[in-house]
């Protein structure tokens, strides 16, 4: 009897193991063994050319004092990621009109998440020409209106081109941070609004009191989405401006591509890469304390 | 107090109305341009279509391999989609089991899906090398094949499914492999329908990755296919915005018949991160 | 079973499929290359004898592709078309046609000019 249960053991661990191993292998080949790597690889100097040898912090040296690209960059992501609040401010707006008992909601819904799904290629291209100097509907309406005399070549134009880019990221993403209030919204208890009701709360104080702090999680939420969306706009980026003009609007990520697989410098590339994901650590970790610490913690 | 009411509601409206036009012009600026017959840098610009015909499309399907670029980006999907419904049931049905070490792995699952794909492009790329699987379609969908998002929604299904049903399966004399197959997905075709929808529309749009590992014409994607013809043509004609609406309607189509399981999906993952 | 298979997916996808192979039957069984119309002076009479030169338009560069001759009725045919995009000019004693712009479906589809040439 023990050693059939010891069989039935054996067989079940072997199971449990031969499920799990193909996805742990596919994240072990592509997130954990890369991190390490990449890591490894910031400490030395190597190229397909060359045999790696280590030489300590001198990507890191060459980061901070000769690569003004790489301080621009890093300006560009910062910028990037500040314009998330905004968004998701935007997004609040609408998730507060679309989740009260209003007439085609779904409709609306709808709509607004609809670019989310989209290949992000496609929409760069979309928005390119949106903002086209003579095809584009942007300046033919601000010319319309009298506003310009001349067409703003907003994507050529270095102070033009990054507001541009958000536009159009956030154009994409605010359906998202639009679904996940809605999700947060419809998880505020209904009581809660009533009790406040009974005590003659007025509608603005119900906002702040109830449905924002009910709404913690979901904000936390997507501060961390509009952080990590600051580093996978590449396809964006990459479309729209290809980081210029100027590298205007060259974001870490495609500086990361460009040192990589355009000079081939991997190690370089791998130092970069570890200072951003260093700066995806600190400022999740700080979004986590800015929204009351266990927001974002699994039920 | 009814009028005010009313207002309100009216104010919501045209609010909300301006809000869908805001989102639905670009689509129709692209659309337009993609009909549009002979010059499309005419200033000023029509508002609606002029000469409009649909030969920019045809022009696209021969202009470039778009055959070729459809059929890779379908190959790939597929054994994404394929992938990601078989090994994530399988993850999602092994960490329903007790076992030792369980609670170890959702960590290092939580934690794997901190790290951004955008941050191991270096690495994966020269492991991808090493593998020889560059300009491979398993290359291509290799990193894609399991979603952690995906596991957790799995998981989550078939903890909904009551104890009872697994043991009195288990008493028929039903393998695991079995009860898997027999119980828990029948049971979860939610899940199934979030699985197959997210990792289509995923492997459909990715982009940084097969623009890294794919070295011959014949191997892009769609995505590729896409910022090549802009960087080769650069936006002369209505063509590229016939492509860009060619590639446009398989995802659209695919999000507007499963909308639910979409939406459902990537708020349980979102919540999950 | 039953309602997997009647499901709006599998719906749309046999749809899709029934239509792409329809579309593919009608390619197959009208792509021969031919392009046929006629060639008329400014009075509208047929003209025969005139010489009907067909161009290859892509978007770098345009070459002819043939020519041929239109019958006593001013007809004239190509059935060797093996392109999307082509243009017609007719040539006659010193008299042309304006370039007409043909763009076919697909490539090699059979088309019958509506319009005709007109030499003037």
């Amino acid at each position: 009897m023990t050693a059939l249960a010891q069989r039935r053991r054996i067989r079940r661990t072997a199971l449990i193991v031969c499920f799990l191993l193909p996805s742990l292998a596919i994240f072990l080949l592509y997130r954990i063994l890369p991190l390490g790597w990449n890591v490894w690889l910031s400490f030395q100097s190597w190229s397909p050319l060359h045999p790696a040898h280590f030489i300590g912090l001198d990507n890191y040296a060459e980061m901070w004092s000769d690569d003004d690209v790489f301080w621009q960059s890093l300006r560009t992501t910062l910028l990037f990621m500040a314009s998330a609040p905004i968004a998701i401010v935007l997004a609040l707006g609408i998730a507060l009109l679309v989740n009260s008992d209003l007439r085609g909601a779904a409709v609306y819904r709808t709509i607004v998440f609809l670019s989310y799904p989209l290949m992000t290629v496609a929409v760069g291209i979309i928005w390119r020409w949106m903002y086209d100097e003579r095809g584009g509907l942007i300046n033919y309406l601000l010319r319309e209106t009298g506003l310009i005399d001349k067409p703003i070549p907003f994507l050529q134009s270095f102070s033009w081109a990054l507001p541009s880019v958000i536009v159009a990221d956030v154009w994409q993403v605010l359906g998202f941070y639009m679904i996940i209030l809605l999700t947060g919204l419809q998880g505020v208890p209904l009581h809660l609004y009533e009790a406040a009701r009974v005590d003659g709360a007025p509608a603005w104080a119900q906002f702040w009191r109830i449905t924002l702090p009910m709404l913690r999680p979901s904000l936390f939420l997507c501060a961390v989405i509009g952080i990590l969306n600051s580093f996978s706009s590449f396809d964006l980026v990459y479309v729209m401006t290809d980081g210029g003009p100027a590298h205007a609007t060259e974001l870490l990520v495609t500086w990361i591509y460009k040192t990589g697989f355009g000079q081939t410098r991997f190690d370089y590339a791998a130092a970069l890469t570890v200072v951003q994901f260093g700066l995806l650590l600190v400022l999740t970790f700080l979004a986590h304390i800015a929204s009351g610490g266990n927001a974002g913690a699994e039920k | 107090m009814k009028a005010t009411a009313l207002r309100h509601m009216l104010m919501r409206h045209a609010v909300m109305l301006v809000v869908c036009a805001a989102m639905l012009v670009p689509f129709y600026w692209v659309v337009k341009t993609a009909l549009t017959g002979e010059n499309i840098y005419e200033y000023p610009p029509h508002l609606l279509p002029k000469d409009p015909h649909l030969f920019n499309f045809v022009d696209v399907w021969y202009l470039i391999p778009f055959p070729r670029y459809l059929l890779n980006s379908v190959i790939v999907a597929v054994l994404a989609v394929l992938g990601n419904v078989v090994f994530n049931a399988m993850a999602g049905y092994a960490l329903i089991m007790p076992f030792l070490g369980r609670r170890a792995i959702q960590l290092l699952l939580l934690a794997c899906m901190l790290v951004p794909f955008q941050a191991t492009i270096i690495p994966a790329y020269l492991i991808t090398a090493r593998l020889g699987l560059l300009n491979s379609y398993l290359g291509l969908a290799l990193p894609l094949l399991s979603t952690i998002v995906c596991i957790f929604i799995f998981k989550a299904s078939f903890e909904a499914i009551p104890r009872t049903l697994i043991d009195a399966a288990r008493m028929d004399g039903l393998g695991d492999v079995r009860i898997l197959l027999r119980v828990m997905l029948p049971l979860s075709k939610p899940a199934v329908a979030t699985n197959v929808i997210l990792s289509f529309i995923w492997s459909w749009n990715n982009f940084l990755w097969p623009l890294l590992i794919t070295r011959d014409v014949q191997m892009q994607t769609l995505p590729l296919g896409l910022a090549r013809f802009l960087s080769y043509i650069e936006d002369t004609t209505g063509a590229l915005y016939a492509f860009v609406v060619m590639v446009l309607v398989p995802g659209l189509a695919v999000f507007l018949l499963a909308q639910k399981d979409f939406i459902r999906g990537l708020t349980a993952g979102a919540s999950k991160g | 079973m039953r309602g997997w298979i009647t499901s709006r997916f599998m719906l749309i996808a046999l749809v899709l499929a029934l239509l792409v192979g329809a579309w593919n039957l009608y390619v197959a069984a009208h792509a021969h290359g031919m392009v046929t119309g006629q060639v008329v002076d400014a009075t509208g009479r047929p003209v025969a004898g005139a010489v009907v030169h067909m161009f290859g338009r892509d978007f770098v560069s345009e070459q002819e592709r043939g020519h041929v001759l239109s019958d006593s009725n001013g007809g004239f045919r190509f059935d060797s078309n093996a392109s999307h995009v082509v243009q017609l000019q007719a040539e006659k004693a010193g008299q042309k046609s304006p370039r007409m712009t043909i763009r076919l479906w697909f490539r090699a589809q059979d088309v019958d000019l509506m319009k005709p040439l007109v030499l003037r």
